[in-house]
């Protein structure tokens, strides 16, 4: 299990972390984003949301990202997983897991991290509603 | 040949994710670009980003290479 991914299928939270925990024991500090699936957007009521990407570039970025940042913050390790295809209301979207000796860097980091994939990472999500169907262009 | 590629909001509007061009000797960027844009001018609108074999890229004067995969990108919004 590479520590950056983009698949189809559901990721596990904990088969991450063991990964990530399997690199180091000098690790103190784990932080993690999950970004998940709202089933409300904009107003309106979303039952599925479907990602497309380019997926060799976007590979290329997230390894990109993680490698920066276990530079920038002194990370021990980083994982990134994101899932593309059709993603049911409530069902996770993407993974994110900083490692450092310390909580600071590994806060720092998972926010950085999750920030930029957002900016620089190619992929689109399109909200799929009751009312029709709209692609997401910003990224708060 | 050169490989384009459409992705998300930008494919929805070309209807198409992929295409090949012929190449030619001291093809530009821009000439890929000025074509599709004619065929394709709604989904253009909707361009922010392209990239050349996986890098973005800002300068349309670049010189391409036969086999280079040019993409077509809207703002990204992954996460």
């Amino acid at each position: 299990m590479t520590a950056v991914r983009i698949q189809l299928e559901d990721f596990s939270q904990d088969a991450e972390l063991l990964a990530l925990r399997a690199g180091s024991q000098r690790m103190g500090g784990i932080a993690t984003f999950i970004g998940c699936a709202r089933d409300f957007s904009e107003g309106r009521e979303v039952s599925e949301i479907s990602f497309d990407a380019y997926g060799s570039m976007a590979l290329v970025e997230m390894n990109n990202l993680r490698s920066e940042a276990i530079i920038k913050f002194g990370l021990l390790d980083a994982r990134l997983v994101h899932r593309i295809g059709i993603i049911g209301a409530g069902e996770q979207i993407v993974f994110i897991a900083a490692g450092a000796e310390h909580r600071a860097a590994a806060f720092d980091a998972c926010r950085w991290l999750i920030d930029e994939l957002k900016q620089r990472v190619p992929i689109w999500k399109k909200e799929i509603t009751p009312s029709g169907d709209s692609w997401v262009t910003q990224h708060p | 040949m050169i490989q384009i590629l459409f992705f998300g909001p930008v494919a929805e509007l070309t209807g198409v994710r992929e295409l090949a061009a012929d190449f030619h000797s001291g093809m530009r960027l821009q000439d890929v670009v000025a074509n599709l844009q004619n065929r394709y001018a709604d989904a253009f609108r909707g361009v922010s980003f392209i990239s050349v074999n996986n890098r973005q890229v800002r300068d349309q004067l670049i010189v391409l290479n036969d086999g280079d995969e040019i993409a077509f990108m809207a703002k990204f919004s992954g996460g």
